[in-house]
């Protein structure tokens, strides 16, 4: 790996990250070897895995693909560092992959960077799920493109046991089509997630959000910008952050609305909550609002876990430890219920309940 | 004798910096139904969480044995496994937790205190049926969030349904009739009758008004005053403060 050159925290975009420890894991050397079991979902439809970069293990791969991607150069600090490998996802008018679309991302330990590509053609429909393991540092550019109609759901789970996973996103959405993008953070990783979506279709659909948890000295970090530009647009962000001890999460949601997109509609819901008075939340709403009809909500609240809760569950004689779990598994239930898809969603839950240390 | 399920001796207690206890004490056998009367203000309610072990509860000064055992010592929680029951005021909302969930969790750590092993989910969701349709509370409400949406009595009969599928031995229930129609108050007083009057049980029934004890009748009745029990007597006392009030309890 050659020098890298970071972003400072002085860089208002990157003012919460801390990527102090990424130069020293772009020098590691993985250990190569992967673990036994890989967390697959037990569901039908193409199965991909990369090992530090390198595709290892495929099932039914059609319609995905993996090869050299051609995506336009990004100036994003971290995505510019993907290379020309990566894996593809194309789907003609109307198509749909027979099940759910499975990749891992397995790193041992040193760093890796893949860029991918989606492109749904019109009324094409499809749903990803991404799951990201290891030790090291798992970087990745995404471009996402959806024709009139399409619809994509993908989500992400983040489970590494540590270093750094980085994920940047482009994505434009055309008439009537749309895009729900839901991470999961349950690992013990640090976190860096970028998006930029673009509805530039009328009556286009975004969602982006999902769950940062965070514990120890982990650093999550979000960053979205949503951006109207067709008319009538609808765009949701629903972000749920817990952290304890002297963790750190940061979300940085903003609703663009250009002058021409009428009737657009946006909502933020930024909440976090702090299970320790070391830990802090970072939560910033934004709305850059330049047509005159529209219709956009935002809601950003950091609270504590509510006592008079904690004192009625434990009258009923749930032990303390086992009432914030509950109480903060139904915090962070309000963005994972918003995934679709229901072995997707449960899948979810449940890394979400491993990470409170409580049995459901 | 037989065995004295709660002894509370010269109890004093304080919530910021305030004394509001001032030296209360009773004794609750099992079999026994205790009502606890009084004014606002007059402690009721203090007594009630401070049973139940809520945290800016102080107690400054004397004891609380519940079968011999030191009551302030333990844990909430660990009181609820132990069989006492602490029924709300003002029964809490638990958005994103649903009843049947809630209720499950409790009954099995409980069971897990105990040295008991876990109830299935057949057998919970039987019990959670029956106790649900003898309060008139539908299975679809039990699957809700926890008290939310619910009305003021819905949110009483749920404490009762919670009650009746933990199945204590010593209940206090404060101001469990408060916000209750005539009809809920009759579904409400049959439900406690039938959960908890057994020789093996005891209720300490913190009331402000004399309605329920027609339904839920006490084997004693004691006034509370300005954090102190002034006076105590049969099922009739409640009748003579109903007719004269709180203000000459002081002088007995």
């Amino acid at each position: 790996m050659t020098l890298l050159a970071l972003p400072s925290a002085r860089d208002e975009a990157w003012r919460w990250s801390d990527l102090s420890a990424l130069p020293a894991l772009a020098e590691r050397k993985p250990s190569g070897a992967p673990p036994h079991d890989l967390p697959w979902l037990g569901c039908a439809g193409p199965k991909l895995a990369f090992v530090d970069g390198q595709p290892v293990w495929q099932e039914a791969l059609e319609p995905l693909a993996i090869g050299q991607v051609n995506i336009p150069p990004s100036d994003h600090a971290l995505g510019r560092l993907v290379g020309k490998h990566g894996w593809k996802l194309k789907l003609g008018t109307d198509h749909a992959p027979a099940g759910l679309v499975q990749i891992i991302h397995v790193t041992t330990g040193g760093a890796d960077h893949l860029p991918a590509k989606i492109v749904l053609e019109s009324d094409a429909q499809a749903s990803v799920i991404e799951t990201f393991i290891g030790t090291g540092w798992i970087n990745r550019l995404s471009t996402i493109t959806l024709a009139k109609g399409a619809r994509l759901m993908i989500a992400r789970r983040l489970l590494a046991d540590g270093g750094f996973v980085s994920l940047t996103d482009r994505a434009e959405i055309g008439e009537g089509a749309s895009l729900t993008v839901t991470t999961l953070a349950a690992g013990q990783a640090d976190s860096r997630l970028d998006g930029e979506i673009r509805l530039t279709g009328d009556a286009a659909f975004a969602e982006a959000g999902g769950a940062l948890l965070a514990r120890g000295r982990q650093r999550h970090d979000a960053n979205l910008v949503v951006r109207h530009d067709g008319i009538g647009g609808m765009s949701r962000q629903v972000w749920r952050s817990v952290a304890d001890d002297q963790a750190t999460c940061s979300i940085a949601a903003r609703v663009e609305v250009a002058r021409d997109a009428q009737k657009s509609d946006g909502e933020q819901s930024l909440r976090g909550l702090l299970l320790a008075r070391t830990a802090t939340i970072n939560v910033k709403p934004e709305l850059e609002i330049f047509a005159d009809d529209v219709k956009c909500a935002h809601g950003a609240t950091v609270g504590e876990l509510d006592a008079d809760a904690l004192f009625y569950l434990m009258s009923r004689g749930v032990p303390g430890e086992e009432a914030k779990a509950l109480l903060t598994g139904a915090f962070v239930a309000g963005a994972i219920d918003r995934i679709g898809d229901e072995a997707v969603r449960e899948a979810a839950h449940a890394d979400a309940t491993r990470w409170l240390g409580g049995a459901s | 004798m037989k065995d004295q399920m709660l002894k509370i001796e010269n109890l004093h207690a304080e919530v910021d910096g305030k004394e509001i206890l001032k030296g209360l004490s009773l004794a609750v056998e099992a079999g026994e139904i205790h009502a606890l009367m009084g004014p606002n203000g007059a402690g009721k309610s203090t007594l009630g969480y401070v049973l139940g072990g809520r945290p800016g509860y102080e107690v400054t000064e004397g004891s609380v044995t519940y079968d011999g055992e030191d009551l302030l010592a333990m844990a909430p929680d660990e009181r609820a496994a132990k069989g006492l029951f602490l029924g709300f005021q003002y029964p809490v909302e638990i958005p994103g937790v649903s009843n049947v969930q809630f209720l499950r969790t409790a009954v099995n750590a409980q069971r897990r205190a105990r040295g008991e092993g876990e109830i299935s989910a057949g057998d919970f969701l039987r019990i959670a049926r029956d106790q649900a349709d003898a309060l008139d509370i539908s299975m679809d409400m039990m699957k809700r969030p926890v008290n939310v949406g619910f009305s003021g009595g819905e949110k009483k009969r749920n404490e009762m349904v919670q009650m009746g599928i933990i199945d204590p031995r010593l209940a206090v229930l404060d101001e469990t009739d408060s916000g209750l129609d005539i009809d809920a108050l009759r579904i409400v007083g049959a439900g406690i009758n039938r959960i908890m009057r057994k020789p093996d049980r005891a209720v300490l029934l913190i009331t402000h008004y004399q309605r329920l004890l027609d339904i839920v009748v006490p084997d004693f009745v004691h006034v509370l005053t300005a954090g102190r029990i002034v006076r105590s007597g049969g099922a009739e006392l409640a009748h003579e403060l109903e007719r004269e009030g709180y203000l000459n309890m002081a002088d007995a």
